[in-house]
């Protein structure tokens, strides 16, 4: 499709550019915006590795047409530490070490924080629910439910 | 030299003089080692290392992991040996560095060098001290490597031993992290591959041989094209964007001749035996046959291990530079000194022109695509001069990684006198080191079968056993297949371990203190034995069968000691399992809930790492023990997402507890794999100890769950859905031609009606602003656009095939073209096309067309649509001839048809409605048409009247669903819901449009929104009065099955999302689901393989087509599923 002026706010900065609204803003994000923090997983929405929010909602870029977020806020795992400063949840995967070889950490950060927000305080099983169309290969679930925890101040207990 | 100083420890090795270690004048350290990091975290071990025996802070180091022009030469990153082998060298250079540095620092500080201390950077001696960068600053000095350099003791370590967080995660948790698909070229542009049609396989002669053609000029001259490159059946586009490249690559017609059918892998053990192979003996003692004959009791088993994939979450990527012949190869692969070779081989150059810069992927866990991308982005580097990047597609990696290789053990032994006394063990591994895909494709190697010796692996059982024969089948790859965590050693301790637990039972014994009662080695021992203990080992003498209700529980017990390379091969840690399983008997649903692991690996380098293997270890072997498995059939040669290839998730995750037994004094050994091994033992056994019920095939579905129940005569399982099976029968095609025939009859005697002369139209300047907003409202209501328009086509162009049962129908061209469109018709002639379906040249036109609708139009919305059309931009664009059965294609048919069915009254007021209703209904029936799709037809494809009209429908291949009577009023349709519907495509918690509704939508919503309340007034009065919404349905328990699990694989993450309120979930419950409701499959199949591409002016959400990645059977699997779980209120889908 023809590209058209697309204008969405980017971590902060309103952003602008010409762009086929029919590219997925996964492509968008990583290709026109050079953003590394989304991820190309599966293109079909199925492991969560691209999350970004949308809004304040968590979205899976991969299979949002980039045409949908015109005049909306995004944010991605680069936009949660501004400043150079970490986002609690940011922090937390560090203290607890939630990545093993850390490609599908950018979805369970970005969802982490979807969640706290919906839920400040969210016990084990709460975590676990969330996260759970969220796809890691190398085992680290664990780790990355006790990053979750500890972010959301609870203590987590491995 | 450096500028600042420098001093270095290296060593000359045959691809030349390669550094270890080396410290600069501000004391920053480099170190360097030839296995890289494949998310395991061995950079920060390596590190840990380092500084341990140099003396310095860790945040000092920095390790080059697996540049080759940088590293030495180490081998692949396989078998969990790089602490245990590769680092070695690097220790000692690190030591060897630490040394000079302590001696430079005596000389400096005047002090004798054995007081000298060495840490956190610094040379230390009573209290003077100087740094390391000081020492260094202004010395230029290479040192060669002392073999025999001594290192640190153990109980003086300060760094290893200690936890310590990976020292690249910062990066990553930020986003700042450079993995290999991150990687930017300046002047890069981008590859797209082209696969062949044989998904998968490395051998036979049809490989690099089955591209008969293609037809570059269609994509040519489209945006961003730059190259179709070919070379045998390598084939790419390259573009200047990804998304052109693949854009491209999609729509390039390529021409393959078919391969031959597969290997037949539906009956694993029968393809592994009957397979090619050659026997190699690993070991032999006593007599077996004789022991064999002489047993107390014996038995044969047979284990099957299915294929599984390596399954990195991000697909593989690379970029490569030719560089004028000198190429650099930017990848994420787990052997860059390997794959140097392989390239060179590629390309024709000696290996030490490429240069291999390798950075961190996805985790791979063995062989995945990472080699194979680097040699499509070197050949594509090299035809276009350019830097290129190729990122294979989610579906490219699924189909053409070198699977986790199936296995076949068979297994027979004896007991005499409560003892193990024979023992033989044949293993069938098909597998080799998955050669360089890019090398198979050109032609540059031969397609012939290799195999590799890589089946031997833990293949001699730890037990003291009289008599044994030990004999691995070496055998080629039946489809592609390489090494995969636990490689080989997890199937034959799966076998091992399953087998010596039935002896256990079958002596009644407790399993545990039977393997001890075959155990001589005390650290095997002392694992197994402080394992049990920690773990709250039950002893039992036979399995325990516990239940509570429907559930049962188990405990098992395994280990194993992982022993890597070639045969007779390294041992690495050692991993015990004690782990508990809950087994539905009803759905054969199993639960892994707890799982605790003791580990022997000697000196641990970083226990956090340790840990965290170990979970990694557990949680991986138990998805791929009990979800995972490669289905090869006719129609999907393999899984292509996640969808058909479901891993473990988060909300089954079993509680992990682990025990590392502490032996600083022994050398460190691998853990990367260690854990892994014992897993599907272990879980097996738990279930016999749960249910009496041995499964001896992995993966453990609750299908051979609930089988191996029924064999043992437990409870009857849940009924579950079936996917219809036959073939679907096209009835209508002998329907059609009855109804051909009557109409044949009727149709010979009609008057034809005559031509209207062709007459140039007004010119779009001569009509007024208002009637052109007036037509493109009724352009709009009547979704002109939607029809007429074909897809990928120019707007309004027509070409459009409709499907009805007569035959296929193309629609018009409605710009104002002269030859090929409306621009030589009259009004007059646009108004008889429009009222009677007669063309302008006479011809009756198909009632595909809903001319029985325009017909209730009034003369001036007539007008101002005619008017409309001549202003849109000319399109030329013939239109294709209807296809129909015979007699239809005779159009004279449907004069008659007209006769019959054709009502050209126009609509009158009905005074005792309002106004509202009234323009509702002119709209709703007239130019909106809306009958054509939610009416039913007659055996004579008219609309049917009364109370059928508008009770919903089946139009090529969508269910558009009733719009009058009770169904929708017990849906919950009220004015207010079609309303908002009809403005933006969705009714909170009731609908949203799809399919060819959403189209419709994005018309509708551009009207006045007095017409579109209008509508809604209307179309709330034909549901049936006094009929309350019904309850949405409570969902039903299905038991798990295949639509189960591709429901949960492919759909479940927008359509149940654990986390709410995600941008791109489903807006409507799958409860409410129209499609699931319908009369038919058809509307599921559609909209599964098509997905939903919603106009992106409406508030609506798209959803992924499925078509390329599941075959029909998978979607009908899917649609049963839906259908059972979310409208148990009705019957399953009728088969067809």
């Amino acid at each position: 499709m023809a590209s058209r002026q697309l204008r969405f706010v980017l971590n902060g900065r309103p952003v602008q550019g010409e762009v086929d609204p029919t590219r997925s803003l996964l492509d968008v994000l990583r290709t026109d915006f050079a953003l590394k923090g989304p991820k190309y997983g599966c293109g079909k929405g199925q492991c969560g590795a691209c999350s970004v929010l949308v809004g304040g909602q968590v979205a899976r870029a991969c299979v949002l047409r980039a045409g949908r977020v015109a005049g909306q806020e995004v944010t991605t795992l680069e936009g949660l530490a501004p400043d150079g400063r970490l986002h609690p949840v940011q922090q937390a995967f560090i203290d607890r070490q939630g990545a093993q070889c850390g490609y599908c950490l950018n979805g369970m950060v970005i969802s982490a924080v979807a969640l706290l927000r919906q839920d400040p305080a969210p016990d084990r099983a709460r975590v676990e629910a969330a996260l759970r169309d969220n796809l890691c290969r190398c085992g680290t679930h664990r780790e990355i439910v006790a990053s979750v925890l500890l972010a959301s101040g609870a203590q987590a207990d491995d | 030299m450096t500028e600042g100083g420098m001093i270095s420890v290296y060593e000359d090795r045959p691809e030349g003089r390669m550094t270890h270690v080396q410290i600069d004048g501000r004391g920053q350290v480099t170190a360097f080692n030839g296995h890289v990091d494949l998310g395991t975290g061995i950079q920060t071990a390596l590190a840990q290392i380092v500084a341990e025996e140099l003396g310095c802070t860790l945040e000092a180091v920095t390790v080059v992991l697996g540049d080759t022009g940088r590293t030495p030469n180490q081998g692949p990153t396989i078998a969990s040996e790089t602490i245990q082998v590769a680092a070695v060298p690097l220790r000692k250079a690190a030591a060897q560095l630490g040394q000079f540095l302590a001696g430079e620092g005596a000389r400096r500080l005047n002090a004798p060098l054995a007081e000298v201390e060495t840490r956190e950077g610094r040379a230390l001696w009573q209290q003077t001290e100087v740094a390391f960068g000081d020492l260094v600053a202004g010395h230029n000095l290479a040192m060669r490597l002392d073999p025999d350099m001594p290192v640190k003791d153990p109980a003086g370590y300060r760094i290893v031993g200690r936890p310590v967080g990976r020292v690249d995660l910062p990066a990553k948790v930020t986003g700042q992290f450079d993995y290999i698909q991150d990687i930017r070229v300046p002047g890069m542009v981008h590859g797209h591959v082209i696969r062949p049609p044989y998904a998968g396989r490395d051998s036979g002669p049809f490989i690099g041989t089955s591209l008969l053609g293609w037809d570059e000029a269609a994509i040519a001259t489209r945006p961003g094209f730059l190259a179709v490159v070919r070379e045998g059946d390598f084939l790419a586009v390259v573009a200047e964007t990804a998304h052109q490249a693949r854009t491209l690559a999609e729509a390039l017609p390529v021409h393959w001749r078919q391969p031959p059918p597969g290997p037949d892998l539906s009956d694993l053990r029968h393809a592994l035996k009957a397979a090619p192979s050659m026997p190699r003996v690993l070991e032999r003692s006593g007599d077996v046959e004789a022991a064999l004959a002489g047993a107390d009791h014996r038995a044969a088993r047979s284990y099957v291990w299915p294929y599984h994939l390596h399954g990195s979450i991000g697909p593989s990527c690379a970029v490569a530079d030719w560089n004028g012949g000198a190429p650099v190869v930017w990848s994420g692969t787990q052997n860059p000194h390997m794959l140097q070779g392989d390239l060179a081989q590629l390309v024709g150059l000696e290996p030490d022109r490429i240069e291999v810069r390798r950075h961190q992927a996805a985790g791979c866990y063995g062989r995945n695509c990472a080699d194979d991308v680097a040699g499509d982005a070197l050949l594509l580097a090299r035809a276009l001069g350019r830097p290129v990047r190729v990122q294979l597609t989610r579906a490219q990696e699924h189909l053409w990684e070198p699977r986790g290789a199936a296995q076949l053990m068979e297994v027979s032994g004896g007991l005499k006198a409560g003892h193990l006394h024979a023992y033989t063990l044949d293993t069938w591994y098909p597998s080799n080191r998955g050669p360089n895909l890019a090398l198979l494709l050109t032609g540059r190697i031969s397609p012939e079968p290799r195999s590799a010796d890589m089946g031997d692996r833990t293949a001699i059982p730890p037990y003291r056993i009289a008599h044994k024969r030990i004999t691995v089948h070496d055998m080629a790859p039946l489809v592609r297949a390489a090494w995969m965590r636990g490689v080989s050693a997890l199937p034959n301790t799966f076998a091992h371990e399953s087998f010596v637990d039935e002896m256990a039972a079958e002596a009644g014994e407790d399993p545990v203190a039977f393997r001890l009662k075959h155990l001589d080695d005390p650290r095997t021992r002392d694992l197994v034995i402080k394992t049990a203990e920690e773990a709250g080992w039950q002893a039992r003498s036979g399995p325990r069968l516990r239940r509570e209700g429907r559930m049962a529980y188990g405990q098992g017990f395994a280990f194993a000691t992982y022993v890597h390379g070639t045969f007779p091969g390294t041992a690495a840690a050692s991993s015990a399992w004690v782990c508990d399983v809950a087994v539905d008997t009803r759905t054969g649903e199993i639960t892994l809930t707890r799982v605790f692991v003791g580990q022997d690996q000697g000196l641990v380098i970083n226990p956090d790492g340790v840990r965290q293997q170990i979970h990694g270890n557990v949680i991986q072997t138990a998805s791929r023990t009990l979800l995972e498995e490669v289905t090869v059939d006719a129609i999907t040669p393999a899984p292509q997402s996640w969808g058909s290839y479901p891993i473990q998730s988060f909300d089954t995750l079993p509680e992990i507890r682990s025990m590392l037994i502490a032996r600083p004094g022994d050398p460190a050994l691998g853990v990367g794999e260690s854990a892994a091994v014992p897993a599907a033992a272990a879980i097996a056994n738990a279930i016999f100890d749960a249910t009496g019920v041995r499964l001896r095939e992995a993966p453990f579905t609750p299908e051979r769950m609930r089988a191996g129940l029924a064999e043992l005569g437990g409870a009857p399982p849940l009924p579950a859905p079936d996917a219809g099976q036959k073939p679907r029968r096209r009835r209508w095609a002998a329907w059609a031609g009855g109804i051909a025939g009557a109409l044949t009859l009727g149709a010979v005697a009609l008057p034809m009606a005559r031509a209207l002369p062709p007459q140039a139209a007004p010119s779009a300047a001569s009509f007024a602003a208002p009637l052109l907003e007036r037509g493109r409202q009724v352009f709009a209501t009547g979704d002109c656009a939607v029809c007429h328009t074909a897809q990928d086509g120019s707007p309004n162009a027509g070409g459009r095939p409709m499907k009805t049962p007569f035959g296929t129908v193309f629609t018009t061209n409605l710009t104002p073209d002269p030859e090929t469109g409306l621009g030589n018709w009259s009004f007059a002639a646009f108004d008889r096309a429009m009222r009677r379906g007669i063309s302008r040249d006479g011809h009756n036109l198909y009632p595909a067309f809903p001319y029985t609708a325009f017909a209730k139009m009034d003369g001036e919305d007539m007008y101002a649509l005619y008017a409309y059309l001549q202003t849109l931009a000319p399109v030329r664009a013939a239109v294709p001839r209807a296809r129909m059965v015979a007699p239809l294609n005779l159009r004279p048919v449907n004069a008659a048809w007209n006769l019959l069915y054709l009502d050209r009254a126009p609509l009158v007021d009905d005074p005792a409605r309002s106004q509202a209703w009234n323009r509702g209904r002119y709209l709703v029936e007239g130019a909106g048409h809306c009958s054509a799709c939610h009416s039913p037809r007659s055996a004579l494809g008219a609309e049917k009247g009364g109370a059928a009209a508008l009770s919903g429908a089946e139009v090529d291949g969508w269910w558009a669903p009733a719009l009058a009577g009770t169904a929708p009023a017990l849906r919950g349709w009220d004015e207010d819901r079609l309303f908002a519907y009809l403005g933006t495509g969705h009714a909170p918690g009731l609908a949203s449009a799809a399919g060819p509704m959403a189209p419709v939508v994005a018309g509708l919503a551009t009207l006045p929104e007095a017409d579109r309340r209008a509508m809604a007034v209307y179309l709330a009065s034909l549901a049936a009065p006094d009929v309350a919404p019904a309850a949405v349905p409570t969902l039903a328990e299905v038991t798990p099955g295949p639509g189960a699990r591709l429901f949960r694989g492919a759909c479940a993450s927008c359509h149940e999302p654990g986390l709410a309120g995600a941008l791109t979930a489903a807006q409507v419950p799958l409860a409410r689901s129209a499609a699931i409701r319908a009369p038919t499959r058809a509307t599921l199949r559609s909209l599964l393989r098509e997905g939903i591409t919603a106009p992106l002016e409406l508030p609506l959400r798209d959803m992924p087509a499925f078509g390329e990645e599941l075959s029909d059977h998978q979607i009908d699997q899917i649609a049963d599923f839906l259908r059972a779980r979310y409208a148990p209120d009705l019957k399953p889908f009728p088969d067809s």
